[in-house]
């Protein structure tokens, strides 16, 4: 499929179907508004065929380019018509899963999740590894069929909306590092797992806090090599950076637009506005070029690696400036407004501080950068 | 496009361009130079390219030649050659950089190197709102040996009146416009340049100088600064590359404001790294830094562009989607 004809096709069928796929709430809607929207805007695209290029058939896609899912989250963003959340999981987790799976259990349980009839989470991040994520302590213990899963993760956004959550465990000796680590995909509902979500600073319930009790995970669900975990959560990091952030970057392209349309509604044409507009602008630039690259490269079948770390540097300061020039520009509307629009600025804003913060901190690409790509030895 | 120059003929020019700008010749040397190796025929064959490998060059190697003149000519369908400069808008605006005031010609701007020798100079007027070409005989734009901060006197500032009649309007095929976009697209591509020599310059000085018994690049406020530099770099790289596809003038403003704000970050960060010997005149580093300083005002500067780019989003009321997959 040709892409130019996809965008084209695509384009004319969302606008055929605006009504039905906008979504049913006003703002930003509460998290079972915004789920429920969710699964409906996947199930559309995915039965209007939309949803399933640039995945395998064997996942029950209509093949093609990579770049058809690039395509497909920027107009839905650009339009508005859906929450980019949700949506990174199958952007993050599928393509490794369709990599590192059973070919026919990712057969059998990827299609669901991209129909949208499924939600993945994504359990990597525990109480004592965040940053340090290879000193992970979350035990999975050989036993008849498979492991016995024990231990604590955290932060593992959507898991009360999920069926199935790709996991980090430690298989080998506790100091084993990456070394040990072996990656499951685990079914959410299995006996012993419990969860509590917890609110972010921006009010939503985004994130949880799982306990794992003697989790029963059947062999066929590993992923990857036993003790070859590591090698999986490498191989996800770069999809968090590509595919998912050209989404985000159509995202932030939008509400670029809604900030300068409201100024022009306020009649604001001052320079402090002017410049302020321009550095976001400019940075927004910076990153959908980098980032255009980037898709480029994984559409031509290279191998992504650590330099995606700049993609993440650069998304994060634009949306981070953008957010920024929302605050300084709309006069109080962040701190003060309960309206509408300004509800969903004021999330947008205190969103954006988390930008830096999950995918690996800013620090943490800094140093990837400095080490991979600027080659300048280990840290003392 | 226009742009068509194998890959391979463009690495075998940009080699010999540095070379020639590598030269510790006189500005007007390195013109003559260049025109040799074929500098004319690359820029017609294919200006946006052309211009960027050459401009690369003029970042890497700190030259004074004075190719923002024949970009600016050739962009406008005038014929270039060393003996014709051109006489750029004033200090971080774009404006064309003359105005008539009764008979006479009110000329603010900046002239290169190349003005010294040269036979014949390009002028833009702007009167009533238009912009008109002239040329004038370069003679007349004749001032005080340059000064300013930059040792290799790359460019000077040019502030003289000039009888109205001294003007003979010139037959143009490319709009003020778009000569603005086609210098601001290759001064992206210098400041750039210059930015990866003084990231380069501190990335190896920080691998090499031993403090507290290990090398400073071991300490993670140097690696992040260098990283931060590279990011920049990086981003606008990005930039002004899609500007060889894509002409349009709000896409070469964003890539030379870009370019700008990465190579301030960039020397900020380097000199740091360098420290002491970074703040002598024996090192080269200072080189880098002062041409970045004034290649950074020509056509708008990181601090002028961010505000002229936000009032034309402004007045369009939208956001243009400036990059396409
Ligand atoms: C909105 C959101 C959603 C998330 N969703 C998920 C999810 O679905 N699944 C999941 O597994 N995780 C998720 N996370 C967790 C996220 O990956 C972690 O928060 C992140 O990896 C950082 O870990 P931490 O919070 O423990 O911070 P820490 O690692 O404790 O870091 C604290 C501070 O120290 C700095 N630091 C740490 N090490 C270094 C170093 N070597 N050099 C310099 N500075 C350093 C950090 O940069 C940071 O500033 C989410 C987080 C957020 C905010």
């Amino acid at each position: 499929m040709d892409p130019e004809t996809f965008r084209r096709d695509l384009g004319a069928w969302l606008d055929d179907n605006a009504n039905e796929l906008a979504p049913p709430y006003e703002g930003a809607g509460s998290m079972d508004e915004q789920m429920a929207h969710y699964s409906h805007v996947k199930r559309s695209l995915y039965d209007a065929g939309f949803g399933r290029y640039g995945w395998p058939e064997s996942v029950d896609g209509l093949g093609g380019s990579p770049l058809l899912r690039a395509m497909v989250g920027e107009e839905i963003n650009l339009r508005g018509l859906c929450d980019p959340n949700p949506w990174t999981m199958i952007e993050v987790l599928v393509p490794t899963v369709i990599g590192f799976a059973r070919p026919e259990v990712a057969a059998a349980l990827v299609p669901p999740f991209l129909r949208g009839d499924e939600m993945w989470c994504q359990g990597f991040s525990e109480p004592d590894a965040g940053s340090d994520l290879a000193s992970l302590s979350c035990r999975a213990a050989k036993t008849d069929g498979g492991w016995l899963v024990s231990g604590q993760k955290i932060w593992t956004s959507f898991i009360q909306y999920a069926q199935r959550c790709v996991l980090l465990t430690r298989t080998g000796e506790p100091n084993s590092a990456h070394r040990g680590i072996t990656a499951l995909l685990v079914d959410v509902d299995s006996p012993g797992i419990t969860y509590s979500p917890i609110e972010t600073m921006h009010g939503r319930l985004d994130f949880a806090e799982v306990h794992y009790d003697e989790v029963f995970v059947p062999t066929e669900r590993l992923i990857g090599e036993e003790n070859g975990g590591w090698q999986v959560a490498m191989d996800i990091l770069p999809y968090e950076r590509s595919t998912t952030f050209w989404h985000r970057g159509a995202l932030l392209h939008r509400r670029l637009s809604d900030l300068v349309a409201q100024l022009v509604a306020n009649g604001d044409r001052s320079d402090t506005a002017a410049r302020a507009l321009g550095h976001a602008f400019q940075s927004l630039v910076a990153f959908r070029s980098r980032s255009r690259d980037t898709q480029h490269r994984l559409a031509d079948g290279q191998q992504l690696g650590v330099e995606t770390s700049i993609d993440k540097i650069l998304i994060t300061s634009a949306e981070q400036q953008l957010f920024g020039a929302v605050r300084d520009l709309l006069g109080g509307v962040v701190e003060f407004d309960d309206d509408i629009d300004a509800a969903m600025w004021r999330t947008d804003y205190l969103y954006s501080k988390a930008a830096p913060i999950y995918g690996g901190t800013a620090e943490i690409q800094r140093n990837i950068v400095a080490r991979r790509l600027l080659d300048l030895g280990p840290e003392s | 496009m226009s742009d068509t120059v194998d890959a391979e003929d463009l690495a075998l020019l940009a080699t010999g361009f540095e070379a020639a700008m590598a030269e510790e010749t006189r500005p007007a040397e390195t013109d003559q130079a260049l025109f040799d190796l074929g500098w004319a025929e690359l820029l017609s064959a294919a200006p946006s390219q052309g211009a960027a490998t050459a401009f690369r060059a003029l970042g890497t190697t700190n030259s004074a030649a004075g190719l923002l003149d024949d970009v600016v000519a050739n962009a406008l369908g005038i014929g270039i050659s060393p003996q014709t400069c051109v006489v750029f808008p004033a200090p971080h605006q774009a404006e064309a950089p003359a105005h008539p005031q009764g008979d006479a010609m009110v000329v603010d701007g900046l002239v290169s190197a190349r003005a010294e020798g040269a036979t014949t100079a390009v002028l833009a007027v702007e009167a009533n709102g238009d912009v008109s070409i002239n040329s004038i005989d370069a003679g007349l734009l004749q001032g005080p040996v340059a000064g300013g901060v930059d040792p290799g006197r790359a460019y000077r500032r040019l502030s003289v009146e000039i009888p109205a009649d001294a003007l003979v309007p010139v037959p143009t095929s490319g709009s003020w416009e778009s000569a603005v976009a086609a210098a601001r697209t290759a001064l992206a591509h210098q400041l750039l340049g210059g930015a990866r020599w003084m990231l380069a310059e501190a990335r190896q000085h920080a691998v090499d100088r031993a403090q507290f018994g290990r090398p400073v690049a071991s300490f993670q406020a140097i690696r992040h600064k260098l990283a931060e530099s590279l990011v920049q770099i990086e981003g606008a790289a990005s930039v002004a590359e899609a500007c060889l596809d894509d002409p349009d003038p709000l896409l070469a403003a964003l890539a030379k404001s870009l370019a700008g704000q990465a190579a301030a970050t960039t020397a900020t960060h380097a000199q740091q790294v360098l420290a002491g010997i970074g703040f002598t005149a024996e090192h080269q580093f200072h080189y880098w830094l002062k041409r970045m300083l004034v290649v950074d005002t020509l056509f708008g500067s990181a601090s002028s562009l961010p505000a002229e780019i936000g009032h034309h989003l402004l007045s369009r009321g939208t956001v243009p989607r400036l990059i396409q997959l």
